[in-house]
């Protein structure tokens, strides 16, 4: 009799994966299995090797260790050829897109249809299989759409067809919910429950917790480019996985000291409108306060912001900055003591080939040397002295930006800004892309700014964010504030109830 | 129309910028006198316009890999010294055209080698390439024309094909040629993509390098192409006859609305361009404007069109 593999023989597995980069032990000895039909989550703060993985699986990188078994067999995993012979498909959170090419071209790029006339692309055929992939994930769109004039969640919809039309049986997401709206979330979680029915293995990243328990079988927690546990989600707690991601228990509450007397009014907007989609937003932010600006993606929240920055034109309306009316440019706004600390820290708010120091000392050069001379000494003195002040992890001022961790970066573009004098600071979803360690950083970092009597303004999609670290909020809908939440009134709950129709 | 054609149009409702700009061309022109709007003459800018064409079919294709070809003028004066050189030497006028052809293909993949394989910019690569060309051709004639080419040479420039003239055919299964290429082929495809999203076509697993490599020998093919129609013309291979020939082209791609960015390419626009550059030469000679001053006119028309897209493509 013949010795068969177990019934339960994972589709692809990977042995003692190891990989170095100069300087950086990326993956240590990483094992890990995937199985059909089952959705394996990978957790990890950034850094842990969740990215490194991903490269790996898709065979854009070479392990330098380590074995791979399909159904138990060795098979070689060296280019991202193998890795699509084998059934892996992988989205990134950066899409694999071409903007300029249509729907259709991009589901079927590098394995065009040959037509009969040698040479050329068989489009009949083309377009009648990408119509026949995108009707089987239920998205009806015209293969002929160019991909640029796509959003964001259809652009993952497009993803996802291409990653299917190559018979993928293991699924590979990236943070696919990062820049979805909760409508798009749902209708993305239901397209993951067919694709397991249909026997796709889906490995999921993510730092949500809420979203790890949502879709996972088995969860995987990777630290430090070392695997710490592989668990099955049924068996495990949120706070235990937190433990897991971070090597010790974090709070959640953010330990903010509320603020129980504002100070006068730092912010007033009143009936504020702009042609980017908002109308009639009057709000006003006292010294002292974090005041929260809650909502659905797309529900108008940045625009708010830009428009009181002076970032986009505003139509109508009035905005007083510490009691003067504000000139409606961000050269104005940043003069006069307001800070904007954007969503897109790597493209807006950083100078990334350039150091921390350089960095922290942008926004100041005016104040710090008024006849226009620059002093290295001096401005290297107001860096490290910040560096100190914001517990910026860098081995020095003169590192580059790019190689700091998210939570870090997000302290040097603050940095800059107390660097600049700024009294009332605007943060755009201060926590995306930022790990679950770091995040506790940042809200202190944000409590601190409040208690030493700055103002602060937030944006956040995570309604857990709003309720445990601001002391009022309102809540957007289609462009307009539908309501403003007291501290005894913030809840999910609440936000959730406003942010939605009744 | 073909949907990638569609969809590289900068706007599809609207009238693009190169379309406006060669109406208002024609009409100004128009009114300057008679001469101008005469069905001889009109024949004469596209016949004349059929070298630049030749440059601006590949060109496009560059731009929209996020490159640029300063030397393609340069190369189509070598490979047209090269060619007047063998035809003479051999007496051959088919050893001739392979000797201007193998020339432009070898800059051509000289240029894709440097930009793909060594990374250099394409803008430096180039440029190298550029002088380097243009000092052969001012070294092997000693700054001296090359004459005496036999008859058969001439003919592509004067003869006809149906009543319809050779560049003009020529031009037209350049186009029809390279048209195919881009928006019919995987090669087309690995071109939007290489400007677009390079690292989707290496996780597509399409070579990308060697398809850098065949946008910059399609350029230095279709200079060799365009050496042949130039020594044609003239009937002779001059040393300096190229100079310049890089910029009408990369001005006749802007003109035509492919942006430098993206992989955002419209192959229509740029013989639009083509042509609005052809015109506009064309309308400044019969003013008796002087060549030099031709260049600044044909900068204004750069910024004039792309002025036009970006006021329209405001929200």
């Amino acid at each position: 009799m013949i010795a068969d593999a177990p019934p339960t023989a994972p589709l692809f597995a990977l042995r003692g994966i190891c990989k170095q980069f100069p300087g950086v032990r990326a993956l240590d000895d990483v094992s890990f299995e995937i199985r059909a039909g089952e959705t394996h989550m990978l957790l990890g703060e950034n850094g842990a090797g969740k990215s490194t993985l991903m490269k790996i699986l898709c065979g854009a990188y070479r392990a330098d260790a380590g074995a791979f078994l399909a159904n138990g067999e060795p098979v070689q995993m060296t280019a991202p050829a193998d890795a699509r012979k084998l059934g892996i498909a992988v989205i990134f959170q950066e899409f694999t897109l071409v903007p300029y090419l249509d729907i259709a071209h991009n589901i079927f790029l590098g394995r065009e249809f040959a037509s009969r006339i040698p040479g050329l692309i068989d489009r009949d055929r083309l377009y009648r299989e990408a119509r026949r992939v995108l009707d089987a994930i239920g998205f009806a769109i015209d293969p002929r759409e160019p991909v640029h004039r796509l959003g964001v969640a259809q652009q993952q919809m497009v993803e996802i067809a291409k990653a299917l039309s190559q018979e993928a049986r293991i699924l590979v997401m990236d943070e696919p919910t990062a820049a979805l709206s909760e409508r798009e979330t749902e209708r993305l979680f239901a397209m993951i429950a067919r694709l397991k029915a249909q026997g796709v293995a889906i490995v999921y990243i993510s730092h949500r917790l809420a979203e790890v328990f949502a879709l996972g079988d088995r969860i995987t927690v990777l630290r430090d480019g070392r695997k710490v546990a592989s668990v099955m989600a049924r068996e495990t707690t949120p706070d235990g996985l937190v433990r897991m991601m971070v090597g010790r228990a974090v709070d959640t509450t953010y330990g903010r000291h509320f603020c129980e007397r504002p100070g006068k009014v730092a912010l007033e907007v009143k009936n504020l409108s702009a042609d980017t989609g908002i109308a009639d937003v009057s709000l006003t932010v006292r010294a002292g306060e974090i005041v929260g600006l809650a909502g659905l993606v797309g529900s108008g929240r940045s625009e708010v912001v830009r428009a009181i920055f002076g970032a986009d034109r505003v139509t109508a309306g009035e905005i007083r900055l510490f009691g003067a009316p504000l000139g409606g440019t961000p050269e104005d706004s940043a003069r006069r003591g307001m800070a904007l600390i954007p969503e897109n820290r790597k493209q807006q708010g950083l100078a990334l080939g350039r150091s921390v120091g350089d960095n922290i000392v942008l926004a100041g050069l005016p104040r710090m040397f008024p006849s226009g001379l620059f002093f290295p000494q001096r401005a290297l003195a107001a860096a490290r002295a910040m560096i100190d002040r914001l517990r910026v992890a860098t081995p020095s001022a003169r590192r580059t930006v790019a190689f700091l961790s998210g939570g870090n970066q997000q302290k040097v573009v603050v940095g800059k800004w107390l660097n600049a004098d700024a009294r009332f600071f605007i943060f755009d979803e201060p926590t995306r892309g930022i790990d679950i360690g770091a995040k506790a950083e940042i809200f202190k970092l944000i409590d601190e700014l409040a208690a030493s009597g700055a103002a602060v303004l937030m944006v956040s999609s995570e309604q857990t964010e709003i309720v445990h670290v601001c002391d009022r909020a309102y809540v957007m809908r289609a462009g307009r504030i539908v309501g403003e939440l007291a501290r005894d009134e913030l809840s999910e709950a609440n936000i959730v109830r406003l942010g939605m129709h009744q | 129309m073909s949907a990638i054609r569609t969809a590289a149009m900068p706007a599809l409702a609207r009238v693009p910028g190169v379309a406006i700009v060669l109406v208002v061309l024609l009409v100004l022109f128009g009114l300057t006198g008679p001469r101008f709007l005469t069905a001889a003459n009109i024949a004469n800018i596209l016949i004349q316009s059929t070298v630049l064409i030749l440059l601006a079919l590949p060109m496009t294709l560059i731009v929209m890999t996020e490159g640029l070809d300063l030397s393609i003028g340069a190369v189509l004066t070598l490979g047209s010294i090269a060619l007047a050189m063998t035809v003479i030497a051999t007496g051959s006028p088919a050893l001739g055209v392979i000797a201007g052809l193998a020339v432009g293909l070898g800059f051509g993949i000289a240029n894709g080698a440097l930009v793909a394989l060594l990374r250099i910019p394409p803008f430096i690569a180039t440029l190298g390439t550029l002088g380097i060309a243009q000092g052969l051709c001012l070294v092997v004639t000693d700054g001296q024309s090359v004459v005496g080419i036999p008859a058969a040479i001439e003919r592509v420039y004067s003869g006809t094909l149906l009543a319809v003239p050779l560049p003009i055919v020529i031009a037209a299964v350049a186009y029809a040629a390279v048209h195919l290429l881009l928006y019919r082929t995987r090669f087309g495809t690995a071109v939007f993509a290489l400007g677009g999203n390079r690292e989707a076509l290496r996780l597509a697993g399409v070579p990308d390098r060697l398809m850098l490599i065949a946008v910059y020998a399609l350029g230095g093919l279709m200079a060799g192409f365009g050496a042949l129609l130039m020594t044609a013309r003239m009937n002779a291979a001059h040393p300096t006859a190229g100079i310049g020939l890089e910029f009408d082209a990369i001005a006749a791609v802007a003109v035509g609305g492919t942006s430098f960015e993206r992989g955002n390419g419209w192959l229509l626009g740029t013989l639009l361009g083509v042509i609005a550059v052809g015109v506009l030469r064309n309308g400044l000679n019969l003013l008796a404007v002087p060549s030099s001053a031709q260049v600044a006119c044909i900068g204004a028309l750069v910024i004039l069109a792309l002025f036009i897209d970006a006021v329209r493509s405001r929200p």
